[in-house]
C-alpha cells in the first residue's frame, strides 16, 4: 500500500469514530454523532479538522490495547455565516466521549487557537465523564480546560451545547461559559447522578427531572435555552452568533435595516393599562421597538419576572434587559437579579449596547427572599449596571420604585440617555405605601381614616406618581410618547456610538457572587 | 401579617391573619362604629380548600400574596397560558396561567387566602 493510501485508510477509520454498530446505537437513542453536528453547526464543507490523529497515553487497565480514534472528540474550525469559529464535538461513539489526558489537549488547544485569532468558540458535550482509567491526568485535563474557559471569558464569546451526559466536573466547563444550550431528552447536566442522589439523600429522581434541558432552563437557570431537537438547538446557536462580535475588541457586525428608523407605533400608546395594579406583556413594548419586531429572548424560561435578550436595532445588536409585569408583578427577586447582572455583564464584555425597560415594583420582600441573599444578589444588577461603560440607554414605561428604581439602569449608575412615558411612576415607593408613612399621623387621627388614606394616596400619586419630578431634577433626560419610542432609541445609540468611558485601573472589581 | 396559636379540640394551629385594606386600627377615641377590622379566620378554615392531588402537577405560589380571583374549578379543561386564578402581590393583580394544557385535578386554595411562596394553588393533571 501507497503512503498515500495508508493515510487516506488512517483518515477513513478516524472518521468513523467508535464503528458503525456504535453509531448506530447513538442514532437510535436519537442522538446525532459528532460529526454530523459540526457539519450542522458549519457552513458546508468549510469544517476543517486539527489533531484527528492524536492518540491517548494510557497503558493501566489494558487500555494499551483499547483503540480510541480521534480521542474521542472533533476539534477544528470553520465559518458560521461566514465568520470564523471554533469548536469541538465529543464523539460518544469512541470509549463513551470519556475525557483523557489526550481528549483534554485536544480541546485545549483549539481553545487556544480561539483566544489568540479571536472568535468564538463552540463546545458541544457529548461524555460519560472523566476516563477513570487515566486518573489524576483525566481530572488533569479538566482543569486546563476550565482555566482557558476563564482566561477567555470575556474575550470572546464561549457557548456551550449539551447533547448527551454531561456529569461531575464536566459540568463545570459549560458552566464557566457564557451561555449553554440544552435539548429535551437528549441532554443531561448534573454533579452526581439520580443513583448516587438516591444514596445520600434517598430522594427519587429521574435522569429528565435532575439535570434534564426543562429542568435547567426553568428552575436552576444553568441553561440560557432549551429546545425540542438538536436540528432547531444548532439553527439557534447560529442565530445567536449572529448578534455577537467575535471577541472583545471588535463591535457586533452590523446588518442593513430593513425598517424604517423613524417608525412611530401606534401600539404603544395603548400598551399600558390605565390600572397601575394590572399587568401587561413587556414583550409586546420589545417588539414594537427593535428591528422587524426581532427578539432573540435569553433564559426565557427562567426567573421569567426580568426579560433578557438581544435585538437589533438600525441593524446593530443592542441587549436588552426588561421587567415583565405580567410575571411576579416584574419584582426583583433573586434569580432575576442574578440573570439581569450576568446578562448585563456579558453585554458590557462584549460591547453590545444596553437598552433596558423599566417596570417594576421593588425587590421583592419576604423571609424565603432575605434568606436566600436577595441583598447580596440584588446587589449584583446594582454592581453589573454601574460598571458597565458600554452605551446605557433606560426607557422608563410605568413603575421606577425605591432601590429597584435605582438598580434598573437609572441615571445615578451611569445610564447615559433615561427616558419616561408620561405613564411612568417614578418615586422612592408606591403611593399608598408612601401616604401610609408619610401622612400616619393624619390618617390616624382622622374621624374616617379610610376615606383619608385614600385622600393622601390620591394626593401623593398626583404630586410623585409621575416623570416630571424626576426630570425636573435631569434624572429622566426626556419625556417622550411612547410611539416615539424607536426613534429616540435610534438617535440616542447613533449619538452614543463613540462613547469612551474609563474607569480606574485595577486588577479586577469583586462583584458579590 | 400576625400570628396566633389557636387550639381547636387540643389540636393546635398556627394562623396567619392579615389586615385587609390597611385601613389603620380603629382609632380609641372613635365613637363610631370602626371600620371592621379582617376577621380573624377561623382555625379550620386555615386548611387549602383542597389537597394537592398526588400525581398532578402542582402550581405553586410564585410569591407571597393574596388570592384574589380563582379562574377555574376542579375538573375544567384548561390550555397552556389561561389563566388559572390571580395572585394580588407587589400592587399587582398577577395571573397565574397553566403551564400546559390539562384538568384542574384540584383548586387548592380559596378566594381571599394568603399565600406563601410555594403553597400550592392549583392541582393539574
Amino acid at each position: 500500500m501507497g503512503k498515500i493510501e495508508e493515510l487516506q485508510q488512517i483518515r477513513r477509520t478516524i472518521e468513523q469514530g467508535g464503528g458503525a454498530d456504535k453509531v448506530k446505537k447513538q442514532h437510535e437513542s436519537g442522538k446525532k454523532t459528532a460529526r454530523e453536528r459540526l457539519d450542522m453547526l458549519f457552513d458546508t464543507g468549510s469544517f476543517v479538522e486539527i489533531d484527528a490523529f492524536v492518540k491517548h497515553r494510557c497503558s493501566e487497565f489494558n487500555m494499551g490495547k483499547v483503540n480510541a480514534p480521534g480521542e474521542g472528540v472533533v476539534t477544528g474550525y470553520g465559518t458560521v455565516d461566514g465568520r470564523l469559529v471554533y469548536a469541538y464535538a465529543q464523539d460518544f461513539t469512541v470509549i463513551g466521549g470519556s475525557l483523557g489526558e489526550m481528549h483534554a489537549a485536544k480541546i485545549c488547544k483549539v481553545m487556544d487557537m480561539a483566544a489568540k485569532m479571536g472568535a468564538p468558540i463552540i463546545g458541544i458535550n457529548d461524555s460519560g465523564g472523566a476516563r477513570i482509567q487515566e486518573g489524576l491526568d483525566a481530572l488533569k485535563g479538566f482543569g486546563d480546560i476550565f482555566l482557558r474557559n476563564t482566561h477567555c471569558s470575556g474575550v470572546i464569546p464561549q457557548i456551550s451545547i449539551i447533547l448527551g451526559p454531561c456529569a461531575g466536573g464536566a459540568v463545570y466547563s459549560p458552566a464557566i461559559c457564557d451561555f449553554i444550550f440544552m435539548v429535551d431528552k437528549t441532554s443531561q447536566m448534573f454533579i452526581t447522578g439520580p443513583s448516587v442522589v438516591k444514596s445520600v439523600t434517598g430522594e427519587d429522581v429521574t435522569f429528565e427531572e435532575l439535570g434534564g434541558a426543562a429542568t435547567h432552563a426553568t428552575k436552576s437557570g444553568v441553561a440560557g435555552k432549551a429546545f425540542a431537537s438538536e436540528e432547531e438547538c444548532f439553527a439557534q446557536v447560529k442565530t445567536l452568533l449572529s448578534y455577537l462580535p467575535s471577541n472583545n475588541l471588535e463591535t457586533p457586525p452590523a446588518y442593513s435595516c430593513g425598517d424604517d428608523l423613524n417608525r412611530l407605533s401606534e401600539n404603544l400608546s395603548e400598551i399600558v393599562p390605565e390600572d397601575v395594579n394590572k399587568g401587561y406583556n413587556m414583550l409586546d413594548v420589545i417588539k414594537e421597538v427593535v428591528d422587524g419586531g426581532e427578539f432573540f429572548e435569553m433564559f426565557d424560561k427562567y426567573a421569567k419576572n426580568i426579560i433578557t435578550g438581544f435585538a437589533r436595532m438600525n441593524g446593530s445588536t443592542i441587549g436588552i434587559i426588561a421587567n415583565q409585569p405580567k410575571f411576579m408583578a416584574g419584582s426583583l427577586d433573586c434569580d432575576s437579579s442574578d440573570k439581569g447582572a450576568r446578562f448585563v455583564r456579558f453585554c458590557d464584555s462584549f460591547n453590545i449596547p444596553l437598552v433596558t425597560f423599566t417596570d417594576v415594583p421593588g425587590y421583592l420582600p419576604g423571609v424565603t427572599q432575605e434568606h436566600s441573599g436577595i441583598i447580596r444578589h440584588g446587589a449584583k444588577l446594582l454592581y453589573a449596571f454601574s460598571e458597565a461603560t458600554v452605551p446605557k440607554i433606560n426607557v422608563i414605561v410605568r413603575k421606577a420604585y425605591g432601590g429597584a428604581y435605582i438598580a434598573m439602569n437609572s441615571k445615578h449608575l451611569g445610564a447615559d440617555m433615561v427616558f419616561a412615558w408620561p405613564t411612568a411612576e417614578i418615586a422612592v415607593m408606591g403611593p399608598s405605601g408612601a401616604a401610609n408613612i408619610i401622612f400616619k399621623k393624619d390618617i390616624k387621627n382622622s374621624d374616617d381614616p379610610v376615606k383619608t388614606r385614600q385622600e393622601k394616596i390620591t394626593e401623593y400619586t398626583d404630586k410623585f406618581a409621575n416623570p416630571y419630578v424626576a426630570a425636573s431634577r435631569g434624572y429622566v433626560d426626556d419625556v417622550i410618547e411612547p410611539d416615539s419610542t424607536r426613534p429616540r432609541i435610534i438617535s440616542a445609540l447613533e449619538m452614543l456610538a463613540s462613547k469612551r468611558e474609563t474607569r480606574p485601573a485595577k486588577k479586577h472589581g469583586n462583584i458579590p457572587l | 401579617m400576625r400570628k396566633f396559636n389557636i387550639t381547636v379540640n387540643g389540636t393546635s394551629y398556627e394562623v396567619e391573619v392579615e389586615e385587609v385594606g390597611g385601613a389603620a386600627a380603629p382609632a380609641q377615641k372613635s365613637a363610631a362604629p370602626a371600620p371592621k377590622p379582617a376577621a380573624p379566620a377561623p382555625a379550620p378554615a386555615a386548611k387549602p380548600a383542597a389537597a394537592p392531588v398526588a400525581g398532578a402537577a402542582t402550581i405553586e405560589a410564585p410569591m407571597p400574596g393574596t388570592i384574589v380571583g380563582i379562574k377555574v374549578k376542579a375538573g375544567d379543561t384548561v390550555s397552556e397560558g389561561d389563566v388559572l386564578c390571580v395572585l394580588e402581590a407587589m400592587k399587582m393583580e398577577n395571573e397565574i396561567m397553566a403551564p400546559r394544557a390539562g384538568k384542574v385535578a384540584a383548586v387548592c386554595v380559596n378566594q381571599g387566602a394568603a399565600v406563601n411562596t410555594g403553597d400550592a394553588l392549583i392541582s393539574l393533571s
